[in-house]
């Protein structure tokens, strides 16, 4: 595989790492009562599905500019 | 010679500052300073300059038309990028003239999506910084803004800068006050055959990743309300799938129009032909008929057996307070529905009649997302306060002008840097040969 196909693919794979790492892990655990539900287990939490989102979609970016050797 | 070259326009009006697009940016800019100060008052007055009170003891709605205008601009994007990353998933080549003004309306309407969300908000900076921070992800909050306007519209980006690369490359070959800007964007596209597969590649996951990325996008926005069990009204499964629907029936509608207001405007009828809008006629056919049969089942299911406050809701819909503008909402996709369905069925697609049939499934949309949004807090009080009211106030009003008409500066502005029609290949095989 091409340099190009596996940054393309890293960048795919970091971002699909850090929505479901802040989704499931990071924010808020899926539950109603106490206080521990409602605060995120990692600030900023949603921010990094965000990126996830955000690093995922840039390596279509990547994987369309990066310049031949 | 450049200097002789400069004399020599660019495609689809790009660069040429003509009277008519003067006039209409001109018209853009004063509704939107109409709107800056709309909201400079609302800034310095506080939230008590619009026509928002709080629930209950204020007898108000907290959830205005500020709202209801988040839904229906979110909406309009998500038909934009369903029939952009459908002409290129299924290569329909007789809509290729639509695709790059479906981008471009998604990415405006995801912005102005935005900032009505911002303008609803006492706190703006507070409220963005902690939902950044602090969002739960059994909210749908959390689906909608942080998939919609971060996600989707960074997506939506993406794909608009990645499909227009080889049109910014064939005009970055040309001299022309735009020429820095064209090379900016080609980012050392060189159309080579190796370049294009692997754009075609690239355009094809794209699609095919921001197809679901939407629907989950778009149905998170109708659990916002579908999910409120203690509110009578909002609280069903019809209204994810709702949304969704609705959201295509604006957003094909709003393409309608301006691939009309585009066909005209730069004389692209060939371009932008009789077929490419009979396929835009069919397909907002088929959304609004699926639209009219979730309005006919909500009709039916408020009306059966209701309990007390879904009761008091139903007659405030249906020949209350908001019989007006449910009925009216009702007639706009209606009549639409039935001009559709007569063009379809004598396969005589006209355009006059589809922009007429876009506008008013617009309206209607509007006045669907605001009955969506109004009328369960004003009637659907399940605590013992009385019935509440809520009417748009000035600063709203003025608020909404400038959002309306900042989509139409964002898209007149477009359409003189870049060409809001992708270049036809033999259009830019000339192009580069003049420019050799």
């Amino acid at each position: 595989m091409t340099k190009r196909g596996v940054v393309t693919i890293g960048m795919i794979l970091v971002g699909a790492v850090l929505m479901v790492w802040s989704y499931f892990v990071g924010a808020a655990p899926w539950c109603a009562t106490g206080v521990e539900c409602s605060n995120p287990r990692v600030e900023w939490a949603p921010a990094l599905f965000v990126l996830g989102v955000v690093v995922a979609f840039s390596s279509a970016l990547y994987y369309s500019i990066a310049k031949d050797k | 010679m450049p200097t002789r070259d400069m004399r020599q326009p660019l495609p689809m009006g790009v660069g040429s500052l003509t009277r008519g697009w003067a006039a209409v940016l001109a018209l853009g800019v004063v509704g939107t300073v109409v709107g800056i100060v709309g909201y400079a008052v609302e800034r310095t007055q506080g939230m008590v300059a619009t026509g928002m009170r709080d629930l209950g003891t204020m007898q108000g709605a907290t959830w205005g038309i500020y709202i209801a205008l988040v839904v229906y601009f979110v909406g309009v994007s998500f038909a934009g990028i369903t029939v952009a990353a459908l002409i290129r998933l299924f290569r329909l080549d007789k809509l290729r003239g639509v695709a790059r003004m479906a981008e471009v309306l998604t990415v405006v309407a995801l912005i102005l999506g935005a900032l009505a969300i911002i303008v609803d908000l006492g706190q703006p900076v507070r409220g963005v910084i902690n939902l950044f921070r602090y969002a739960r992800p059994q909210s749908p909050f959390f689906g909608t803004f942080s998939l919609v306007i971060s996600g989707y519209l960074f997506a939506s980006l993406v794909y608009l800068y990645l499909t227009a690369r080889r049109d910014a490359a064939v005009l970055a070959r040309r001299p022309s006050r735009l020429q820095g800007f064209f090379r900016l964007w080609a980012a050392g596209y060189e159309d080579t055959p190796e370049q294009r597969a692997r754009d075609r590649r690239v355009t094809f996951w794209l699609a095919l990743a921001i197809l679901p990325l939407l629907v989950i996008a778009h149905s998170s926005l109708g659990f916002v309300f579908g999910l409120q069990v203690g509110r009578p009204g909002w609280f069903g499964t019809l209204q994810a799938p709702a949304f969704v629907v609705l959201a295509g029936v604006s957003g094909v509608g709003h393409i309608i129009v301006l691939a009309a207001i585009v066909r005209k405007a730069l004389g692209l009828g060939k371009r932008i032909g009789r077929d490419a809008f009979g396929w835009l006629g069919l397909f907002l056919l088929g959304l609004l008929a699926t639209y009219l049969y979730f309005v006919v089942v909500e009709v039916l299911t408020i009306i059966y057996q209701p309990g007390v406050i879904e009761q008091r809701l139903s007659e405030a819909l249906l020949s209350g307070t908001y019989a007006w503008l449910f009925w009216g909402s009702v007639a706009t996709l209606v009549v639409p529905f039935l001009i559709l369905a007569w063009m379809a069925l004598t396969r005589t697609w006209r355009v006059g009649w589809l922009v007429t049939s876009g506008i008013l499934v617009n309206l209607g949309a509007i006045g669907k997302r605001y009955l969506i949004v109004v009328p369960s807090q004003t009637h659907g009080q399940l605590l013992p306060y009385g019935i509440g009211s809520y009417t748009p106030s000035l600063v709203e009003l003025a608020v909404t002008v400038g959002l309306f008409s900042l989509g139409a500066v964002l898209i007149t502005l477009f359409m003189k840097v870049f060409p809001i029609v992708d270049l036809e290949t033999e259009a830019s095989t000339e192009l580069e040969e003049v420019s050799a």
